[in-house]
């Protein structure tokens, strides 16, 4: 086999693959532009013959789904902040400083990515209910302020960034967070942009938490209350669909402003 | 990271003492340390509150029952999971997604990386399309096959009988193979990624040595690439192990569970138990036995791994 056909053979699979991938997801737009007649008729429609773009608004009169919206923003976007602000610090206090229990407590915070969330689902719906926080944005987003692996990212990221700048710093009589502020942190801002924008989708997509801590339609993230909306409205799919298709927009957007950036970025930050 | 190569060669200006055994700590590495613990603090209490303690709560959960769970019952949660049904089933269940989904993942991810490392023109629009679905929540990814798949809405279904071919009820003749396949359509991409980073740290110079030899390119895969990918499909296999044995979303949207208790999901059980019947000790019994499972396997992996490993 000659190198021509094998290459030959690779451009078939993987466009094979792409599609099935691509398809279904186009189809989902298909649907979310169908009529109800469309929808439910006995032959396949892969395109509508108009598209409906008002399935979009009728969708927001049908569920609350500008409180999904906001929820899901407010939500995704306290958290990736939470992490750019303590992930870089922390990271930095691992990678530069020397203090009693270094290891210990390194090693400490890198074993919270062996606990899953099923294991921290119930004792923090717990404690929430004990707090007042279920259904809350507080629920929604304290329990995920940080993570280890955030942490680990910044700190492999700090790493290689010379002593000799912290110290000469030090020696012009910076002050310790001036040099974390001034020195440190502008040479992270490739890392935070992929910590941020990845911290921000994967809790966009998250769905197994926000379905546990609320308990109101209005408190619902995007997942949780497209979920219940297509289990209450099983006939509704266009809507659904509909509803699919916003929610895809951030992901979408990533794809689209960082690609090759991105596909190094899911190499270091895949793991969820 | 560019800018370290950058940087001047100089001696340190100030030369930290090392960390002698309880020596007494110069008021720089004193004060240093008092930073450190000052930088941390925020962090080590929100561990301890949202990651350690839920540990040691759901350990005396486990312990208790009743509506309220308020009742000691000692290891009685533990001794009933061996002998419920119920949860046998979802065990097995589980296992049964856990493994196919770790295989689908390794044949199908070491495949694609395969055909991609080819120095392929036009190979980032493959990755990027291979890796949309990794990135859509499994909400998305729940519904939109829900409906694809359904007997007679979805669109598979309806081409099928556009085509005068028999319909198909997937999700209620063969649901967990069906909720594998979709689960293997969300993450392959990401697989394919890791597989592709693997692949890069092999040294062109094996094949060009074995095609002097005359190793066929089938012969070049089996004896070059795979034993030389060991780490990453050790990696992969664990990976994907841990995120089988608690997949949850699959069976809340897709199956329910279903039909009947067909593909009962571990987590999925875990949550109807503790959120619909409110049996929060048993819930919790299960969730720390499931625990156990993942740690298991991920310790006896990473052994096999380490006597697999191989160095040319």
């Amino acid at each position: 086999m000659t190198a021509g056909t094998s290459k030959a053979i690779a451009y078939v699979l993987l466009t094979i693959a792409s599609l099935i991938t691509i398809v279904p997801l186009l189809y989902t737009v298909s649907l979310s532009l169908q009529t109800e007649k469309e929808m439910l008729s006995a032959e396949s429609v892969l395109w509508p013959e108009s598209p409906q773009w008002g399935n979009y608004s009728t969708l927001f009169e049908e569920a609350p789904f500008g409180s999904f919206i906001l929820n899901s923003l407010i939500v995704a976007g306290a958290i990736a902040l939470s992490h750019l602000i303590f992930d870089p610090l922390v990271g930095y206090v691992f990678a530069k400083f020397e203090f009693p229990f270094k290891n210990t407590l390194f090693v400490a915070i890198l074993a919270t990515l062996m606990i899953p969330l099923f294991v921290r689902m119930i004792p923090l719906y717990v404690m929430m209910s004990d707090l007042g926080w279920l259904d809350s944005y507080q629920g929604l987003i304290v329990p995920f302020l940080m993570d280890g692996f955030g942490i680990f990212l910044m700190r492999q990221f700090i790493q290689p960034i010379p002593d000799d700048l912290i110290h000469a710093a030090r020696v012009d009589g910076a002050g310790e967070f001036t040099i974390y502020w001034r020195i440190i942190l502008p040479q992270c801002k490739p890392a935070l942009a992929v910590l941020g924008l990845f911290t921000f989708v994967f809790q966009w997509n998250e769905f197994l938490w926000p379905l546990v801590v609320t308990t109101s339609e209005r408190m619902r993230t995007i997942p949780v209350g497209l979920t219940q909306f297509s289990q209450e409205q099983f006939q509704l799919w266009h809507l659904t669909a509909a509803g699919s298709v916003i929610m895809f927009v951030p992901t979408a957007l990533l794809l689209i402003f960082s690609q090759r950036y991105f596909v190094r970025g899911i190499t270091l930050t895949g793991l969820k | 990271m560019a800018t370290s190569a950058e940087a001047p060669q100089r001696p340190e200006p100030v030369e930290l003492p090392k960390r002698g055994k309880r020596a007494k700590r110069s008021p720089i590495a004193r004060r240093q340390a008092r930073t450190a613990y000052v930088f941390l603090a925020p962090a080590l209490v929100f561990f301890a509150i949202f990651f350690y303690y839920p540990i040691a709560d759901i350990l005396n959960t486990s312990m208790l029952t009743g509506q309220r769970a308020d009742e000691f019952a000692g290891l009685d949660n533990y001794t009933n999971a061996f002998e419920d049904p119920q949860a046998r089933n979802a065990f097995k269940v589980t296992l049964q997604f856990a493994v196919a989904t770790t295989v689908g993942a390794i044949v199908l991810g070491m495949g694609l990386a395969v055909l991609i490392n080819q120095k392929l023109r036009g190979s980032l629009a493959f990755k990027l399309a291979l890796l949309v679905p990794y990135l859509t929540s499994i909400a998305v990814v729940g519904l939109m096959w829900r409906n694809i798949l359904d007997p007679e809405l979805g669109i598979l279904n309806r081409i099928l009988s556009d085509l005068g071919l028999p319909t198909q009820e997937w999700l209620n003749t063969h649901p967990v193979a069906t909720i594998v396949a979709v689960t293997l359509w969300m993450t392959t991409g990401y697989t394919m990624i890791l597989f592709l980073a693997g692949l890069q740290g092999i040294p062109d110079v094996y094949y060009e040595a074995a095609k002097v030899d005359g190793a066929s390119r089938w012969q070049q895969f089996r004896r070059i690439t795979v034993p030389l990918l060991t780490p990453t499909t050790l990696f992969v296999s664990v990976m994907a192990v841990i995120t089988g044995l608690q997949a949850f979303g699959q069976a809340y949207i897709i199956t329910r569970g279903g039909p009947g208790e067909a593909s009962d999901l571990f987590v999925f059980h875990i949550f109807e138990l503790a959120f619909r019947s409110r049996n929060f000790g048993y819930a919790s019994a299960l969730s720390v036995l499931l625990l156990l499972v993942i740690v298991a396997f991920t310790l006896v992996q990473l052994r096999i791994g380490r006597k697999r490993e191989v160095q040319y």
